[in-house]
């Protein structure tokens, strides 16, 4: 097997829910040793989550919990408990990065905010995943990830014009605070090597939604152009750049789409040829992007009467061929079972799950020559490898593992 | 210089798809040199422009994705000159980000496993839509195509009573390219950290296609787990089953979204109150609403969808900020949906310090534009320079010979 990047790292990870999870998927995709911290009577809700295989969740029987806790170790450890709280200190000594998302001034109350974390280990890299940051003056209210990509203006550009906004259908913020913090991490990780020094990184959720929408806000504070404003949000047409056409056709079947985007006059005349230049096609009103623009419902009726006499793949097929941007709208159905590129990539992984046997996620990208990332273990079952990591990561004897379990602590 | 990537050199041949990725390393205080075409990245004409004034130093969209940047034009396809420059110049660089078509960078004499022949601890990241590899390699694709084909699309839309015959919707602010980006700045830390260790770089094949089909949540576990297909709704996640609204419309026109209401006993003794003092849920005494299960969304329960529909009521009756505020204080995690700009009123952002002012042609006062992600506490992000006017720093380029341009001292 090949070395991993990011072997050698260990990482104490408090994370829960989704964002923090995420983070640390991304770090033990690429070979970190990420250790969750858990505890039975405060178990993270995603362990209860839907989809669940069987009737009646388990803590390790969640799709979804799977699915962004691969590669991870867990642990239980009842971190109220003085002892328990001793070996939570243990731990975060022999880590390089302690990651948590919980609420704002939840570590410090544990005692475990950045200078005393600082004092356990001087170079600890410390990483926070807070709606609001630890800043600022609302710095205790709180997000999940429809919340926070309303507040940073996601939701609202994501509609058709005089609609309500349709928004994410899933928490696309929780996805993105989590690369965000995994970005920051390895950026710190990186820095300490070069120069010794750890640090606090504090990521608001929210903030780094905003920071997905820079030319949105520079447009209110250059030009005093609202978002807020008649047509907008422009559906699927283009806002920046104007370009049509630009949209989604239904094609043939139930509820199938074929999203397609014509950037210029010469992928317009492929467009054109592609459909085997119908008539209309040739009129001075759809010659020129700017005339297409003026005409965009007709034009856009137009493509939409073409694509309905094919299967959306059909047409993509035929547009890619002759040089269209053109994609289906796939559900996670079609990536499974009728995507071939995914499928020649080699995107799809089974692995053995401790209680679920064999189960298949999703790979690990980029790819990496030399050092790749991969898919090694399921996302462990609660507490499995609480022994292993006392025993080798703490120095722990059986004997003083045994006894510390008998007083409660490792539950 | 501050940042946790001061010092490292970064070459950035890239346009839309790929100038994100350039920026979150630029922004993290790496030295990133833009090598544009003659007449520069396609990125420079992407609107808005400054006063709806076309050119190539006046696209915002330009200005925010290249913040920290150097530009250099050189002439790659033409001239045999600039690609012996661009050959030196990653001989001491540290990464190149690409974002041209699979072997395009070969097919003018500049593969990047050349490059590395001749410099083993350059990292070379190659952004394309597909990845280099796969039957679709060559297609083309733009941020829309990107983000049908991997998946979030066909998870957000409408429900079909509140826009009967809506497609699948895509999120604006060219999401596709941010999200691969984030992807692509990860595989280049991972082999940066592995070349901390070892002196060797390596390449890196960062697919769109596939950030995104790992970018839409519960709908692939849903799929693998349970075989079912979630299916898209207004304003809330897409679901297995339909489920009871999140979005509601207040007084003043704008919209909130409520995931969950009191939760938690604790908060939910201190909501009554509010809403009855304003008349509302005044049935919400009943003890069928007093287990936290009960109210849970998402689960089918009729006293959850009781008390949406009454949490409807309450927020028409009511201005966004009073329901927003009002909650928050009660510990409950509802936001108002906010369009991009109007971010810019929160004070609490701007305690933070997140907006910082930018200048550039065409405008006499620096306008505010979205900061840091993140704030580091030893190494800050820091809007060191504005975007580079095209071809800014060519001649700093060219009068250095093939080594690295040093930074004059601005």
């Amino acid at each position: 097997m090949p070395e991993l990047p990011l072997s050698g790292i260990r990482v104490c990870d408090l994370t829960w829910i989704i964002a923090g999870p995420t983070a640390t998927r991304v770090l033990a995709d690429f070979g970190a040793e990420v250790i969750r911290v858990e505890h039975g009577q405060a178990a993270d809700a995603v362990r209860f989550g839907r989809p669940i295989v069987g009737d009646r969740p388990t803590m390790n029987n969640s799709g979804f919990w799977n699915y962004i806790n691969r590669n991870k170790k867990s642990i239980l450890l009842n971190a109220r408990h003085p002892m328990g709280g001793d070996l939570l200190r243990k731990l975060i000594a022999a880590s390089d990065v302690v990651v948590e998302n919980f609420s704002s001034g939840i570590m410090a109350s544990w005692g475990l905010d950045y200078p005393q974390l600082r004092e356990i280990r001087p170079d600890i890299i410390y990483c926070s995943v807070s709606g609001f940051g630890h800043s600022g003056r609302d710095k205790a209210f709180t997000t999940w990830g429809p919340t926070a990509q309303a507040l940073c203006g996601l939701t609202f550009t994501s509609g058709l014009p005089g609609y309500p906004p349709a928004g994410w259908g899933y928490s696309y913020m929780d996805h993105t605070a989590g690369y965000s913090a995994a970005v920051a991490i390895m950026a710190a990780i990186h820095h300490r090597n070069r120069t010794g020094e750890g640090q606090h990184i504090d990521i608001s959720q929210i903030e780094a939604g905003i920071v997905l929408n820079g030319p949105a806000v520079l447009d209110f504070t250059v030009n005093g152009r609202s978002w807020r404003r008649a047509g907008m949000p422009p559906g699927n047409r283009a806002w920046e750049p104007r370009v049509a056409p630009h949209n989604t056709y239904p094609c043939a079947g139930e509820d199938s789409w074929l999203a397609i985007a014509v950037m210029n006059d010469a992928e317009w005349r492929a467009l054109v040829m592609a459909m085997d230049e119908p008539p209309w096609a040739a009129e001075a009103r759809f010659a020129t992007n700017e005339a297409r623009l003026a005409n965009e419902d007709e034009l856009d009726e137009r493509i939409a009467a073409w694509t309905s006499e094919f299967t959306g793949y059909e047409a993509m097929e035929l547009l890619q061929a002759a040089g269209v941007r053109a994609g289906v709208c796939q559900r996670a159905s079609d990536k499974f079972e009728r995507d071939p590129q995914l499928d020649a990539r080699d995107w799809w992984h089974e692995v053995e799950h401790g209680e679920l046997g064999p189960i298949t996620y999703d790979g690990v990208l980029p790819k990496l020559s030399a050092t790749p990332g991969s898919v090694r273990a399921a996302g462990p079952l609660i507490g499995q490898d609480t022994f292993s990591v006392l025993h080798d990561v703490l120095g722990m004897t059986p004997e003083e593992i045994a006894a510390t379990e008998a007083m409660g602590v490792l539950m | 210089m501050s940042g946790p990537l001061a010092g490292l050199r970064v070459l950035e041949l890239c346009d839309e798809p790929g100038q994100f990725a350039g920026k979150l390393i630029a922004d993290l205080g790496a030295d990133v040199l833009k090598i544009e075409p003659p007449g520069g990245s396609t990125a420079r004409t992407v609107g808005p422009f400054v006063k709806d004034r076309p050119g190539p130093d006046r696209s915002l969209n330009f200005w925010y994705h290249n913040t920290n940047k150097r530009s250099a034009v050189l002439d790659l396809e033409g001239s045999e000159d600039d690609r012996a420059l661009l050959r030196s110049l990653a001989a001491c660089a540290d990464v190149l980000i690409e974002d041209r078509a699979p072997g395009a960078l070969a097919t003018i004499g500049l593969a990047p496993d050349a490059l590395r022949a001749a410099n083993p601890a350059l990292i070379v990241c190659s952004i394309t839509p597909f990845g280099q590899t796969g039957p679709w390699a060559n297609w083309k694709s733009s941020d829309m195509v990107g983000l049908a084909l991997g998946g979030p699309m066909m998870m957000n839309g409408y429900d079909p009573e509140d826009a009967p015959g809506a497609p699948p919707i895509r999120g604006h602010g060219d999401q596709g390219y941010n999200t691969t980006g984030q992807f692509a700045v990860h595989g280049i830390l991972a082999a940066l950290i592995h070349r901390d260790r070892t002196g060797e770089g390596q390449l890196i094949d960062c697919s769109m296609h596939e950030a995104l089909a790992c970018t839409t949540e519960v709908g692939m576990p849903y799929w693998l787990y349970a075989r079912q297909d979630v299916v898209r709704q207004t304003g809330r996640h897409a679901a297995a089953q339909r489920t009871e609204p999140w979005l509601f419309r207040a007084k003043d026109g704008r919209h909130l979204i409520l995931y969950g209401v009191g939760r938690d006993n604790e908060s939910w003794k201190r909501l009554k109150p509010w809403w009855q003092a304003h008349g509302f849920g005044m049935q919400f005494d009943e003890p069928r609403f007093d287990t936290p299960l009960a109210r849970q969304p998402g689960r089918g329960s009729p006293e959850a969808a009781e008390i949406m529909a009454e949490m409807g009521r309450f927020i028409a009756a009511t201005d966004a900020d009073e329901v927003y505020r009002g909650g928050q204080e009660r510990d409950q995690a509802w936001g108002i949906v906010r369009a991009p700009d109007e971010t810019l009123q929160d004070p609490h952002f701007h305690d933070r310090g997140h907006f910082v002012p930018v200048t550039g042609e065409g405008i006499d006062e620096p306008a505010l534009m979205p900061g840091a992600p993140y704030i580091f506490s030893a190494t800050p992000w820091e809007l060191r320079l504005p975007a580079p006017r095209l071809g800014e720093h060519t001649a700093a380029v060219r009068a250095a010979g093939g080594a690295w341009p040093e930074i004059e001292p601005s």
